[in-house]
Order: C-alpha cells, then sequence, then structure tokens
C-alpha cells in the first residue's frame, strides 16, 4: 500500500453535546482572570460568547481541561471614544457594535462587517474579542480593523502591551498572543477618510469566501491616502501594501482603481477549499477591492 | 473549581433552581430536565436558529450556549409565547398565512418573529430577512413565512393604533 | 335551493397548526419513557476496510450495553421496500464488519446519558485486516484495477457477484435512434453531471425502540413509512408482524430521507433486545449526513429533430453513483428513463442505466427521485435545439411535450397509463406573460456587469406509482373511518404527512364526501396495529391515491349512514333516495330527502340513535390501488441577475405554475411551490457534498457551516413570486384532485440554468452553478 490510510476522528464529534467534562470558573474580575489564566495557561480556554469555543470543543478540535468564562466581567464590554480614538472592549458583541453610532460614524468598515456577520442570534453573542482571538482567515473584523491600523491591548498579570493589528495574527487560528494573556481592548485611531467592507460568500448567512476593507484619503481628487486589506485569501487577514503604494497620488477614476485593484492577485495566496477555488479567490479579490474602494471613496465624498 | 454548580433562572416566568455541569447546555437543560421539547436541535453549531430562545429578552442559541451561563437570567421559550391557550398576533398570523409545513423550524421562527416585532413595529421585508436569515426553513422557501411576519406586524399596528 | 357547501374550496386552518407554533408537537426527538437507555452509533473512521476485531472492554466497564456485527443478523437487506422482492438488492447488515464509507455503523452502544453513551463509543477499539484508498468516482469505480466495494449481494432470495462495481443495471430500446439521427436536421449531443445534495430536512433522524410485555416491540421513528418499517424489521429479526407496533409520529421534514428505514432503527432495535429496556437513539447533524445523501447522476444525452421542431430520437445514458451501499437505486434507473420519455416525445429511444458503488454515503431518494436532474438536463438541451431551430423555446415545448391522451410512463417502464387532464398550454401561456417573456431580449445583446435574463422550464411528476397492471413497483394505500356516537368522526391512515399538508386534504375530502365539517374530522393516531398496509408517502401520492382512499371509506361510511337513516325516517323507501350535506343554518349536517325539507335527520342524531338501539358502529376500513399515475405538470420561468465579475446570481422574479387538478388546499399548494423554488435555487448553485479524496470524509465534517442551504435573504421579494394554477379536473383523482410535493420543484432548475444562459450566453453542464464556475466560463467567453 502506497500510504498510511489514517482513520478521521468521526467518532468523538458529538454537536448535541460538550463530550467531555471541564473545570469551570467565573471570575467576576479581571485581577481574578489574569490569575487564572497564569496558573492554567495553555490548558485553559477564555469563554467569551461561545460562539467558535463551543463548536470547536463539540467537534474536539479543542479539548481545554479548564474553562474561564469572562462574560460576567462587565468592565470588558464598552463601545467609547475619545479625542484620538474609538475604544472597544473585548466582551463587545457585534449586536452592540451594530447598535452603535460611534461605529457607523467613525468607522464605517467594521460598521459593514457587521452588518455581513452571521446572524442577529450569533451577532447578540459573539464578541470582537472572540473573533480576534480565533484568527480565522476569514475573522470579519480583521479587514475593517486592518485598514483602520487598530491597536490590540493585551493584558496579563505582568502588564499590558499594545500592539499593531498586523502583527497580531501570525497563520490559521493562531495569534501572538501568551497563553496568559487577555485580549483587553481594540484602540482605533479616530481618521476622517472613508472606509468599507465588502464579502462574497455562498449564501446570506455565511462565512467569507473572500472579503475585502479598505480605507481612503482624497485631496483634489487624488488618492492622498490607503490601506488595504483582505480576509479568507491568505493563511491570515493580510494588508495588501503593494497595490496601496501603486494607488497613492493616482486620480480617482474608476479605471485606473479597476487596473491597480487587480495587483491585489499577486500579493495573496489563497488555497483551495469547500467555499472556493484559489482561482476564484485571487478572481474575486480583485473585484472586491475594486468594489470597496469605490464605496470607500463616496463616504469619503459624503 | 466548579464541577456542579447551582443555577437558580426563570424560564418563562417560572423561577427554577437546578444542578448543572459546567459542560451542560442550555438546549439540553431545557429539553431533557425542564421537558420544554419546543426548543429543537438540528446543527447544533450555531447554523440554524432552531434553539433560539430568549435571554433576557435578546434572541441567543441554546445549543451555543452553557447552562451556568444563565444563573440569574431569565430564559423565554416558544412555550412561554402564547399565554394560557391565547396565541400571540404572531402565532396567528403563521397559522393563517400557511406559513407551517412540517413545523421543525418553526419555534425558533416565532421566537425570532415576536423579537422583531418587540424592537421595530414595522418592519420592512428587507428587515424582516435580515432577522431571520439565521433561521433556517427547508419545507415554505420563507415566503408565506415573511408574509405571515408583515401579517402580524399589521395586525399589532392596528390594535396599538 | 341551498347551495351545497364547499369544504374543497374554502380555506381552512392546518389541523395540526396549533400545536406546531406553540412548540408543543411531539416529534420523535422529543419522546422518552422511563428508564430509557441513550444509544450512540460507532461508525467507520475508514472509507473502505475490512475489520478483524473489536475489543468492547472498556465500553462495558463502563457499564453499556454493546452491539458488535457478532451480536446482529448477518443477513443483507435493503432498506427501502418498494420494488417487488425479485428485483431487490441487498448490501446492507445492521453492523458490518466490512465498512465500505467513512460512517458505516460497525458497533453501537447504549447508557443511561448521551455523554456516557459518547464515552462508551469512543472507548470502543478494533483491528483492520486492510485499509483501500477510497474509491469515489463512479468512472473509475468501473475500471479493472479499482478493488470490489461489494463481492456478493442478494438479488431477492439469490446470491449474486458484483462486477465492476456495477450496482445495477437497465436498458431500454424503442424504435431506431441510429437511424433517426441520420435522419435529423439538427443532433446535439450534451454531458452532464450533479452534484452530491443532502436533503437538510430539518429534524435529525430519531427512534425510540420500547420493548413491551409479550416479546412485542413498539418503535417510534421518522419514517415515512411505518409499514415497511415493521416489514423491514420482522424480516431482518425474524420477529412476526404482530409482535411489532410502529406507531406514526410526526416528522420534521424528509424529502425522500426516510423514503427508507434509516439504519438507525434496526440498530436501535437491536440495542433493544439486547438491553431489555427501551433504547432512544437520536442522530446529531453531523450523522445524519452520513445516513443519506442523494444520488449522484453523469448524463449523456443525445437529441435530433427536424428542421422544423420535430424530436426524431434520444439517447440517454445515465451512471448513477449510488455510494457504498443500495437504496433502491435499481427503480431509479427505471424512473430516470420515466421521466426522460414522459417529457417529450423523441418517438425513438435508446437507454443505458447503470448504478455504480463508490465509498460515499449511500445515495436515496431527494424530492423527485431523479426527476429535477433528468428534467434540468431535458429543459437545458430542449432549449439548446430550441436555438439551433430558431423556434422560441416555449413553441417547441408545446410542440413535442406528452400531454393529454398520450401513454405515460412516469413512475418507469412498468407503469404506463394514459394522460387525462393537462394544463401545460394554459400555464405556459400565462406564465409567458405574467413573466414579460418577449421581452427577454438575446444573451448576445447584454452588456454590463449585472446583466438580466429569463429562462423558462417545464416538468411534471406522477401522482403516486400505481397503474392497471402489477409491475416491479408496489404501490397501494390504505383508509379506517368511523363515525363516533356524537357524530364526529375518527380517520386513521399510516400515510405520513411530510408537513405538506397531505393529511389536512384528506380531511377536505372526506369532509366533502360526507358534508361534515374538517374541524368535526380527527386525525387519530396510526400504528401499524390499527391502519391497513400503506406502502409510503412518496412519489407525491399522499393526495392522490391516499385520499382517493380516504374517499373511498367516506364513500362507504356514507352508504351505512344512509341505511340508517332509511330505518329513522319511516317514509323513505331505501337509501339510495338520501342525501348529505352541511346545512349552514342548523351548523349541521343534515341526511335529507331532495324536494322534501321536512324529511331529514341530523348525523348528529343518527349516531347517537344507533348506539342507543344497538344498531352497531359505522365505520369502513378500504385498502386502495390507484390504476393510473397522472403526471402534474409544473412549469416555471424565473428571471434572474448574474454579477459577470463575481459569478454570483441573484433571483429577481419566479412564475411557478402548477396543474394539480383540483387544488384541494390552495395555500398549501403555494407552500410547495415556494418550497420547491427555495430548494432548486440551493441544488442550482450551492449544494453538494464533495469527498476528501485522501481519506474519503465528508469536507464539511457533516457540518452544515459548509452545507449551505439558502435563506431568507436569498430568495426574490415576496411581492415577485407569482402563484398560478391551472383549471383542470383530474377524473380519476379524489374531487379531480393530483399531487404536487415533487412537481414543485422538478422543473425550477432548468428555468434557472435557462434564465442563466439568456442572461450571459454561458452553460454550465456540471451542477451546482457555483459562482467559480460561472466566473470561469463568462471569462472564457469573454476573453478577459
Ligand atoms: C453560525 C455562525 C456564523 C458565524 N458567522 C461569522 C461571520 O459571518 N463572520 C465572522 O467573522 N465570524 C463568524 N462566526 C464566528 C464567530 O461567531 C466569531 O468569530 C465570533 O466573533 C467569536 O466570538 P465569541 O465571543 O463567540 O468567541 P469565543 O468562541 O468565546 O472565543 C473564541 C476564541 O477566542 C478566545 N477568546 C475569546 N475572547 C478572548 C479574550 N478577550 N482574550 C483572549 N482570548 C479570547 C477563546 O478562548 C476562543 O479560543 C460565526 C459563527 C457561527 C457559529
Ligand atoms: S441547533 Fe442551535 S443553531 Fe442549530
Ligand atoms: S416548516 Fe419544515 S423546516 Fe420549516
Amino acid at each position: 500500500m502506497s500510504r498510511e490510510l489514517r482513520p478521521v476522528p468521526i467518532n468523538l464529534r458529538n454537536t448535541k453535546i460538550i463530550p467531555f467534562e471541564f473545570q469551570y470558573f467565573e471570575p467576576e474580575s479581571l485581577e481574578e482572570a489574569l490569575q487564572l489564566l497564569r496558573t492554567y495557561g495553555s490548558e485553559a480556554k477564555i469563554l467569551a460568547g461561545g460562539t467558535d469555543l463551543l463548536v470547536k470543543m463539540k467537534i474536539r478540535a479543542v479539548e481545554p481541561k479548564y474553562v474561564i468564562n469572562i462574560k460576567l466581567i462587565r468592565e470588558l464590554r464598552y463601545v467609547r471614544a475619545d479625542r484620538d480614538s474609538v475604544r472597544i472592549g473585548a466582551l463587545t458583541t457585534w449586536r452592540d457594535l451594530e447598535k452603535s453610532d460611534l461605529i457607523r460614524e467613525e468607522v464605517p468598515a467594521l460598521y459593514d462587517a457587521v452588518k455581513s456577520m452571521g446572524s442577529l442570534q450569533i451577532r447578540n453573542m459573539a464578541t470582537v474579542g472572540g473573533n480576534l482571538c480565533n484568527a480565522s482567515p476569514a475573522a470579519d473584523s480583521a479587514p475593517p480593523l486592518l485598514v483602520h491600523e487598530a491597536k490590540i491591548k493585551l493584558t496579563s498579570i505582568e502588564g499590558t502591551r499594545e500592539i499593531p493589528i498586523t502583527e497580531f495574527f501570525t497563520g490559521p487560528g493562531m495569534t501572538v498572543m501568551k497563553p496568559y494573556e487577555l485580549l483587553h481592548e481594540i484602540i482605533i485611531p479616530k481618521r476622517k477618510g472613508g472606509s468599507s467592507f465588502i464579502k462574497v460568500s455562498r449564501v446570506a448567512m455565511d462565512l467569507a469566501i473572500a472579503s475585502a476593507a479598505t480605507y481612503v484619503e482624497v485631496e483634489d481628487n487624488t488618492i492622498k491616502d490607503v490601506k488595504i486589506a483582505l480576509g479568507s485569501v491568505a493563511p491570515r487577514p493580510i494588508r495588501a501594501r503593494k497595490c496601496e503604494a501603486a494607488l497613492i497620488g493616482k486620480k480617482v477614476d474608476e479605471g485606473v482603481l479597476r487596473e491597480i485593484a487587480s495587483l491585489v492577485a499577486g500579493e495573496i495566496s489563497p488555497i483551495d477549499d469547500v467555499r472556493g477555488s484559489a482561482w476564484y479567490r485571487r478572481e474575486v479579490s480583485k473585484v472586491l477591492v475594486y468594489d470597496s474602494l469605490i464605496k470607500s471613496l463616496e463616504r469619503v465624498r459624503r | 473549581m466548579i464541577w456542579v454548580v447551582k443555577i437558580t433562572f426563570k424560564v418563562n416566568g417560572q423561577p427554577i433552581t437546578l444542578d448543572v455541569k459546567p459542560n451542560e447546555l442550555l438546549i439540553n437543560v431545557l429539553r431533557d430536565k425542564l421537558k420544554l421539547t419546543g426548543t429543537k436541535y438540528v446543527c447544533g453549531i450555531g447554523e440554524c436558529g432552531a434553539c433560539t430562545v430568549l435571554l433576557d429578552g435578546e434572541p441567543i442559541l441554546s445549543c451555543l450556549t452553557l447552562a451556568v451561563d444563565v444563573n440569574g437570567k431569565e430564559v423565554t421559550t416558544i412555550e412561554g409565547i402564547s399565554k394560557n391557550d391565547e396565541l400571540s398576533e404572531v402565532q396567528e398570523a403563521f397559522m393563517e398565512e400557511g406559513a407551517i409545513q412540517c413545523g421543525y423550524c418553526i419555534p425558533g421562527f416565532i421566537i425570532m418573529s415576536e423579537y422583531l416585532l418587540r424592537i421595530n413595529q414595522k418592519p420592512t421585508e428587507e428587515e424582516i430577512k435580515e432577522y431571520l436569515k439565521g433561521n433556517l426553513c427547508r419545507c415554505t422557501g420563507y415566503v408565506n413565512i415573511i408574509r405571515a411576519v408583515k401579517r402580524a406586524s399589521e395586525s399589532r399596528t392596528t390594535k396599538t393604533g | 335551493m341551498v347551495d351545497k357547501v364547499s369544504f374543497i374550496n374554502s380555506k381552512t386552518l392546518r389541523k395540526d397548526a396549533f400545536v406546531k407554533v406553540r412548540g408543543l408537537l411531539k416529534f420523535t426527538n422529543d419522546l422518552e419513557v422511563p428508564g430509557m437507555l441513550i444509544g450512540r452509533i460507532v461508525r467507520s473512521p475508514y472509507a473502505f476496510a475490512d475489520i478483524k476485531s473489536f475489543d468492547v472492554s472498556e465500553a462495558m466497564r463502563l457499564g453499556a450495553v454493546v452491539i458488535t456485527p457478532d451480536d446482529v443478523p448477518q443477513k443483507p437487506f435493503n432498506p427501502r421496500l418498494v420494488s417487488v422482492n425479485e428485483v431487490t438488492f441487498k448490501d446492507h447488515y445492521v453492523l458490518t464488519r466490512k465498512p465500505r464509507y467513512v460512517g458505516d455503523p460497525i458497533a453501537a452502544v447504549a447508557a443511561p446519558t448521551e455523554e456516557l453513551a459518547q464515552k462508551a463509543a469512543e472507548s470502543i477499539k478494533f483491528e483492520v485486516e486492510r485499509v483501500y484508498e477510497p474509491v469515489l468516482d463512479p468512472f473509475k469505480a468501473m475500471s479493472v484495477e479499482s478493488p470490489l466495494i461489494h463481492e456478493k449481494i442478494m438479488k431477492g432470495d439469490e446470491w449474486i457477484e458484483v462486477k465492476n462495481n456495477v450496482a445495477a443495471t437497465l436498458n431500454y430500446v424503442e424504435g431506431d435512434v441510429d437511424k433517426a439521427f441520420r435522419e435529423a436536421d439538427v443532433v446535439i449531443e450534451r454531458f452532464f453531471k450533479t452534484g452530491k445534495r443532502y436533503h437538510m430536512q430539518l429534524e435529525p433522524k430519531a427512534v425510540l425502540c420500547v420493548p413491551e410485555a409479550d416479546d412485542k416491540i413498539t418503535i417510534y421513528t421518522t419514517t415515512q413509512t411505518i409499514h415497511n418499517t415493521r416489514i423491514l424489521i420482522h424480516q431482518i429479526f425474524g420477529i412476526p408482524l404482530s409482535k411489532i407496533n410502529v406507531v406514526k409520529v410526526p416528522i420534521g421534514g424528509s424529502f425522500g430521507s426516510s423514503i427508507q428505514t434509516n439504519v438507525l432503527v434496526p440498530i436501535a432495535v437491536a440495542l433493544c433486545l439486547k438491553a431489555r429496556k427501551p433504547v432512544k437513539l437520536t442522530y446529531t447533524r453531523e450523522e445524519d449526513m452520513l445516513d443519506h445523501s442523494n444520488f449522484t447522476f453523469n448524463f449523456r444525452i443525445k437529441i435530433g429533430a427536424k428542421k422544423d421542431g420535430t424530436l426524431v430520437g434520444a439517447e440517454f445514458e445515465n451512471i448513477l453513483d449510488v455510494g457504498a451501499h443500495q437504496i433502491q437505486p435499481y427503480p431509479l434507473l427505471g424512473t430516470s428513463l420515466g421521466w426522460f420519455v414522459s417529457l417529450y416525445k423523441w418517438r425513438n429511444i435508446r437507454y443505458i442505466g447503470k448504478a455504480v458503488y463508490t465509498n460515499k454515503v449511500p445515495g436515496c431518494a431527494l424530492r423527485g427521485y431523479g426527476a429535477p436532474e433528468v428534467t434540468w438536463a431535458v429543459e437545458v438541451i430542449m432549449d439548446e435545439l430550441a436555438e439551433k431551430l430558431g423556434i422560441d423555446p416555449v413553441d417547441l415545448r408545446l410542440k413535442n411535450y406528452v400531454g393529454l391522451g398520450d401513454v405515460f410512463w412516469g413512475q418507469g417502464p412498468t407503469v404506463r397509463s394514459v394522460i387525462k387532464s393537462d394544463g401545460v398550454p394554459e400555464l405556459l401561456t400565462k406564465g409567458k406573460e405574467l413573466i414579460g417573456w418577449e421581452s427577454r431580449g438575446r444573451p448576445e445583446d447584454k452588456k454590463g456587469r449585472f446583466r438580466r435574463g429569463i429562462g423558462v422550464g417545464r416538468g411534471f411528476h406522477t401522482s403516486g406509482a400505481g397503474g392497471p397492471i402489477s409491475g416491479e413497483v408496489i404501490d397501494y394505500s390504505g383508509a379506517v373511518l368511523r363515525l363516533n356516537e356524537d357524530g364526529t368522526l375518527e380517520y386513521i391512515t399510516a400515510l405520513q404527512d411530510h408537513g405538506g399538508g397531505t393529511l389536512d386534504a384528506h380531511v377536505k375530502i372526506i369532509a366533502e364526501e360526507l358534508g361534515v365539517p374538517p374541524e368535526l374530522i380527527s386525525l387519530a393516531t396510526a400504528t401499524t396495529e390499527n391502519t391497513p398496509y400503506d406502502v409510503c408517502t412518496h412519489a407525491s401520492r399522499g393526495t392522490y391515491v391516499g385520499g382517493e382512499a380516504a374517499r373511498r371509506a367516506a364513500q362507504l361510511v356514507k352508504q351505512k349512514i344512509f341505511e340508517y337513516a332509511t330505518r329513522l325516517l319511516n317514509r323513505v323507501v331505501n337509501p339510495e333516495a338520501l342525501k348529505i350535506r352541511y346545512d349552514e343554518e342548523v351548523k349541521q349536517t343534515i341526511i335529507y330527502v331532495e324536494g322534501s325539507p321536512d324529511i331529514k335527520i341530523t348525523l348528529k342524531d343518527l349516531a347517537r340513535t344507533a348506539w342507543q338501539r344497538n344498531w352497531g358502529t359505522i365505520a369502513a376500513i378500504v385498502s386502495y390501488r390507484a390504476t393510473s399515475a397522472p403526471p402534474s405538470f409544473t412549469v416555471y420561468y424565473v428571471e434572474v441577475e448574474v454579477d459577470t465579475w463575481t459569478g454570483k446570481v441573484r433571483p429577481v422574479r419566479v412564475v411557478a405554475g402548477a396543474d394539480v387538478g383540483t387544488p384541494i388546499n390552495r395555500d398549501l399548494v403555494e407552500g410547495q411551490l415556494h418550497g420547491g423554488f427555495a430548494m432548486a435555487w440551493g441544488m442550482a448553485f450551492i449544494e453538494d457534498t464533495p469527498y476528501n479524496p485522501e481519506t474519503g470524509e465528508l469536507l464539511s465534517r457533516g457540518l452544515i457551516t459548509d452545507y449551505k442551504i439558502p435563506t431568507a435573504q436569498d430568495i426574490p421579494r415576496v411581492e415577485d413570486f407569482k402563484v398560478i394554477l391551472a383549471n383542470t379536473y383530474e377524473p380519476t383523482g379524489p374531487f379531480g384532485a393530483k399531487g404536487l410535493g415533487e412537481a414543485a420543484m422538478n422543473p425550477a432548475v432548468g428555468a434557472i440554468a435557462n434564465a442563466v444562459y439568456n442572461a450571459i450566453g454561458v452553460r454550465i453542464y456540471e451542477l451546482p452553478m457555483t459562482p467559480d464556475k460561472l466566473l470561469k466560463a463568462i471569462k472564457e467567453k469573454e476573453g478577459d
């Protein structure tokens, strides 16, 4: 026999129940949570909305010994603004974002993402922190936050650190976070340009086959600043820097935008999977970037 | 460290106290322990909406909610939508519009429609679809369900003036 | 003169709606009995392996009841009983040592809780003798290098050897096709391939098996046929039929997925027999997707026509991928041909049908039993023919379709009858106007990113599988109707309502026959103990066959009512002088003499008197075989919009037309069409269950995250979905009615595909037409 045929773990999965036991903690303060994380580290999992974690536990993709439910830490759920930035607490749900005028006005790309994310029920449960920490290449909050150059505040018993979101993701399901760290806050600098997010998916409630967000600033009908990010087309959500560089200084012209948007194909490394082929992702990325640029530009003008 | 947790919560107005294990799901507590089988398991992974219940008035999926997480809260299931034998406008409208075929998805749709009409008395067709897109139905093709929500919205607004 | 009250044409609410909207209706999944154990199946983690031995010690230590292939009868069976025994192919075992797909049941456990059962199931170890590479392609499976998935299977009561992994074949010739093609002005040949769709009925399969006193067992399960479930359990375990009672429980959708007895039923029975305790076994969604999905079809179709559009011949090759086990693909080879020949008058036909094994989930019927697939392919190739000939596609269809007065054998060569009602011209003409057919334009004239197109599709489904001659298929039904002592009625039928409202239609039919309001007729619990045999709610036979059985029962009851009434109304000469109707004024059903208003009695009084005077119960038991299976015709006109940059398609408008004879419940008919269209949309663009080529596992792993069906946001605007019903009357059906369920979907995919073509000038011959495939085709055509 040419190669060894390995069994698939179908007998372990059971989505009716959580098929194994774990120890459970319900810290009521950040302090307490950080302490628990320090103690249990890599054998523990934080539970926020549970829309990723519980699914993974049911299908045995993860099997934590300890589950730390952070939902009682109310201080982690907020959207607020100071002079320079919008701050989102990790436990803020997608539904909170949907109801927030601040997000709609200041971070329109993220607002678009909310509108295309999951169902009402999912948005009610799922948190933005969970979306980032889960680090799926398809995470819908990532492209908007990438183009808005957000910073992620991570907190542990040892203190806090802030890192640019561009450095946050390291691969599918992987981030720079240490097992004892907690995602605390997302900090989005206030900017005057327009932004948007678009995704293609198989049906109306679905993960992205591919997604794109853009941010633009225009002066004298010339692109002064632009950021482009894509989801589901690489091992992690990415920025398309070459495409950005090529756009700076260009006149706003649909033909030019279309042509430069196609450059994005060279910056991504999509794969074939059940949702779509690498070829399709490459093709559609160009369209998504273009469509998103147009939408962002409309928002600038307004 | 917790192995069994005592939780107290309300279901359809009734106070309940139960011992649950941390890995127990709300859907199974409702169905198996409280015999409220109107809440349905269809996918177990958040994709279908058949297990939707209201938690403190907000729709959530009971298949992705730990029972320990409802401690101190109030759960409304499909069984709590009609008072005694009197149907709600939404329930009436689903019957009138022929929106019910096999009925397996219906509890989830009714809960979501109730919620929608509570926060938006006169939703547009687009809004109805947006609110119901997390609930799958394989029989009706959704048309009569959407009609039913419109009808319920109309009968509510005429009642409340 | 008082107008007769018609219940058929009046709107009534479904009988079960009141409990359904409150979440109080109990499905199998919702049942429980004291002391019951929860079962869990251990499934093969290999696509193609032979197992040497099992180690169940840990599971026993956990206190679970365990069964392995050693504990169950090793006699092959076919889980669907529909063909007569001689042509039933059997290769299933309750549990197998030779798993043939990832998910094949190999052992099972039962324990007091789901969690414990899960632990026990996980603890079972086994050693494999050999593991093969999965064979996932039917053409590869037929080649000599491929190992045999099954070496020996049973046909009827005889063992036969399988060659080249071919599970069954069916060939057919009529006339001289080669000559026809030589004489044709135009010949077109195309290859078509469908996706492997999954039913995605909302209720996952479930069973509760309860041991009773006197060695009896009671079974509650998700099934379309309680009687065949009982017979199958009898065949497998050798338990006499009289010791098995299968109770009809409401089912949360089916679409063919429980046309067979789902294999969890015999497993639960085996667990129950061993444990001597009630056992409940319910699938997870992942398991449900491993239990059933559709067959996959590979067609080669070649057709020829004269310049004037007259068809002269057709060749049809049909390679079915049946998956790892047979759930009646043999009759499907017959019905595929039946759908094909009953769509258009080909005049000369050659058919080659082969059903081939692969290491995939066993294929079974999915709403239409091949008709949506065959109709899609035929409607596409007819569209191409129309274009080549320069004839309007609607006219070409009208010229060639099989209609009024023609011989019709939709359910295969052994089930023939003559068409007596036909609404096709009416539907095609009306639909054309409603959609704006004439202004649809030509693809080559359409420019820009978003392009719209309109397409037509036409098809039918049979109402049941009855016929004048007993063929290879079993098809008859039954009904029991009883007049209670207070004048209400109890109706009992083994026939299952999948949600389409079949039984409400029956109640209306009884109401119409007896002049009793539907509210007074109750649907009593049906079991195999208290009902005559019914084959299955399949082939859209519920209304036509079951409804006629109900009507006949009502007729018998009426005769007896008249007999009793003759005794009571002393001046009446004989029962024939009497009539029955509902009287709006007194709100009662009355038995009366026409023209003599004072000679009458209410049904209520009659029922009571019959009881008080010891005359005996009025009841009827009917077993009914239909001698034809008339087609319900359907027509779809669909408008779509294609985004030529992304390949995404959006439904814009739909006109769905149906010829169901008399519509017994208009809103239920509409509901079927809405549902049929949504399912067709999924089939056209989204639904497929691809496999991992190395492991043979479903790529989705059974998670519906990767098996999408249309959502509320994926359908057209409500006002843009129009339904038209033809004005026809089927003389052989109850009050002129025919079936609908499957016809509601059959031609929709063809219409959608043709609309896509009309928008962008591209045809995709492989379903689903994903954005991926569409975009590739658009780019190839437009040279980008
Ligand atoms: C039906 C369905 C539809 C979905 N649709 C979409 C969609 O359209 N787009 C999309 O992007 N996603 C989608 N998701 C995925 C999911 O809902 C989101 O990723 C969600 O935001 C996760 O948040 P959560 O709070 O539920 O995370 P959880 O499941 O609670 O946690 C996810 C992971 O993050 C960790 N974690 C959570 N919070 C923190 C924290 N503060 N610090 C450190 N670690 C933490 C957890 O330990 C876990 O590993 C969908 C999921 C489902 C079930
Ligand atoms: S069962 Fe909870 S969403 Fe499907
Ligand atoms: S009515 Fe059957 S799934 Fe919705």
